[in-house]
């Protein structure tokens, strides 16, 4: 039986291995500058980039205008660009991976940062940098991915990587109505699922019973918390959960069972903390930019963290998430974790309101979970207010359907 | 529109398990009558500018309603 590359039922595309060999022959170009929402195309070009060992530059397929004009990019515009002399044509896939091995060292990919705030910032990545978690080995090889990250940015790619070099099926989930989600995965016996924290909450309440073919469930890409860990390990009870931290920047970096990340003994030295909490890589792990905050040899992720002992650290916030409450700096992950605990609520973010007493205030827009009995302002303030010292209580709620999510299907905090 | 504030200002009561009032005076004060701190105070002034679009704080902080209420024109 043929081994299938790609499922993707909401454009009911399926491609196989070989269907991928056969396409790679007749797509005599690619675009260096990738712009288009099919993924099977932007997978069939990262091949063809790959075995041609062209650069090639991806976009977010729905950048509008104003936006694209803020990028600066090295090709003008979407296009067919290189024209391949010597096309060849692919029977196995250890030629194909020889091919790709061959050209590792010149082939370059760019990505941008989400860039909610400012403009976003190219990073240019080799092989060696996109793929220093990805592992190929004999035990992977029945592995079933679900594809449920915008392939356009790292966390994705890191999936493409780890699911094609093993010659793994690909489910693509991330843009498929949520409730039809646990029968796709059921039906696919997908084994691997990775995600960010705010796709996980919005599926887990479509699962009617334990889901058994999983067998690792990796969070990324947002702040784990112990909440999230336990509703995951429930409905997929034989899955081994991971939590990986990564950025576009310098790809995965660590990973953890729970929220505790681990800097190897060995790499010690390509990582500092700073006394505000925030973590800093040695340039030896980044990828290219112009772009990057350094400070020498060390770039400033922006990101803080609370090293519990040396070498352990547990993420706290973005630095630019902090929100002063009346002189109080306020981690809105610290209150969202908290309300995540109250029984009902399915989702959370927190986000400041500015007034004149005390600079801001915190909201908070909530999800309840669908079918259970409403839960109101007064409750939640209670319960939380065990845990919580009292400038971290959110002020004002409201309830809505869903929270506007990032294109990288993260929250996104106003 | 009085209404309207005093839900606002028992909401926030009924936070701190207080009793619901049943109407509201000129003559009396946040902080002392409703017993309101800082953070109570910010919780008024937001959920009051999102009903009238009108900052009762604007120009300076007070603590009279009869001040807050002449600020929203009643």
């Amino acid at each position: 039986m043929e081994r299938v590359f790609l499922l993707d039922p909401e454009r009911s595309i399926q491609r196989s291995y070989q269907d991928l060999f056969l396409d790679l022959a007749d797509f005599p170009q690619v675009r260096p500058l990738f712009q288009d929402g099919t993924p099977y195309l932007l997978f069939l070009e990262l091949v063809a980039s790959l075995v041609r060992g062209e650069k090639m530059e991806l976009l977010d397929p729905d950048l509008s205008a104003t936006e694209r004009k803020r990028i600066k990019t090295d090709f003008e515009s979407p296009q067919y660009g290189y024209s391949s002399d010597e096309i060849e044509r692919f029977f196995m896939f250890e030629q194909l991976l020889d091919r790709i091995k061959h050209h590792s060292n010149d082939w370059r990919l760019s990505l941008y940062t989400s860039g909610t705030t400012g403009r976003p910032k190219k990073v240019t990545h080799s092989l060696g940098s996109l793929t220093r978690f990805v592992r190929k080995s004999k035990k992977h090889q029945s592995d079933v991915w679900a594809f449920a990250y915008n392939p356009t940015h790292f966390a994705g790619l890191q999936v493409f990587f780890q699911a094609f070099f093993n010659q793994n099926p690909m489910v693509y989930v991330f843009d498929m109505p949520r409730e039809r989600i646990p029968t796709v995965l059921g039906q696919n016996k997908v084994t691997h699922l990775s995600a960010t924290p705010t796709f996980f909450r919005s599926i887990l309440p479509f699962f009617e019973r334990p889901m058994l073919s999983l067998q690792a469930v990796t969070s990324g890409g947002e702040k784990f918390d112990s909440t999230l860990g336990d509703s995951l390990q429930k409905t997929f009870p034989n899955a081994k959960i991971r939590n990986v931290y990564a950025s576009t920047e310098a790809g995965s970096l660590f990973a953890a069972e729970g929220d505790l990340f681990k800097i190897p003994e060995k790499k010690m030295e390509k990582f500092k903390i700073l006394d505000s909490g925030e973590l800093l890589v040695h340039k030896s792990y980044l990828g290219e930019s112009e772009d990057f905050m350094m400070e020498g040899d060390w770039f400033h992720t922006g990101d803080i963290v609370q090293e519990v002992e040396a070498g352990l650290f547990r993420f706290q916030a973005r630095k630019n998430e902090m929100i002063n409450v009346g002189g109080y700096k306020v981690n809105p992950h610290e209150v969202e974790e908290t309300l995540l605990s109250v029984p009902g609520i399915q989702e959370a973010i927190v986000f400041p309101k500015g007034n004149r007493v005390t600079g801001n205030i915190l909201a908070a827009d909530i999800v309840i979970e669908p079918g259970f009995p409403s839960v109101d302002e007064a409750e939640i303030t209670r319960q939380i207010s065990k845990h919580l010292q009292k400038w971290k209580i959110p002020r004002v709620f409201r309830f809505v359907e869903a929270i506007s999510l990032s294109r990288t299907g993260k929250k996104e905090r106003k | 529109m009085e209404k309207k504030i005093l839900e606002i200002m028992n909401g926030i009561r009924r936070k701190h398990n207080l009793e619901e009032l049943k109407e509201i005076s000129s003559s009396q004060t946040l902080r002392g009558d409703f017993g309101f701190d800082s953070f109570d105070l910010a919780e008024l002034t937001v959920k009051i500018e999102d009903e009238t679009g009108v900052d009762i704080f604007e120009n300076g902080i007070i603590d009279s309603v009869g001040e807050m209420l002449s600020r929203l024109g009643m």
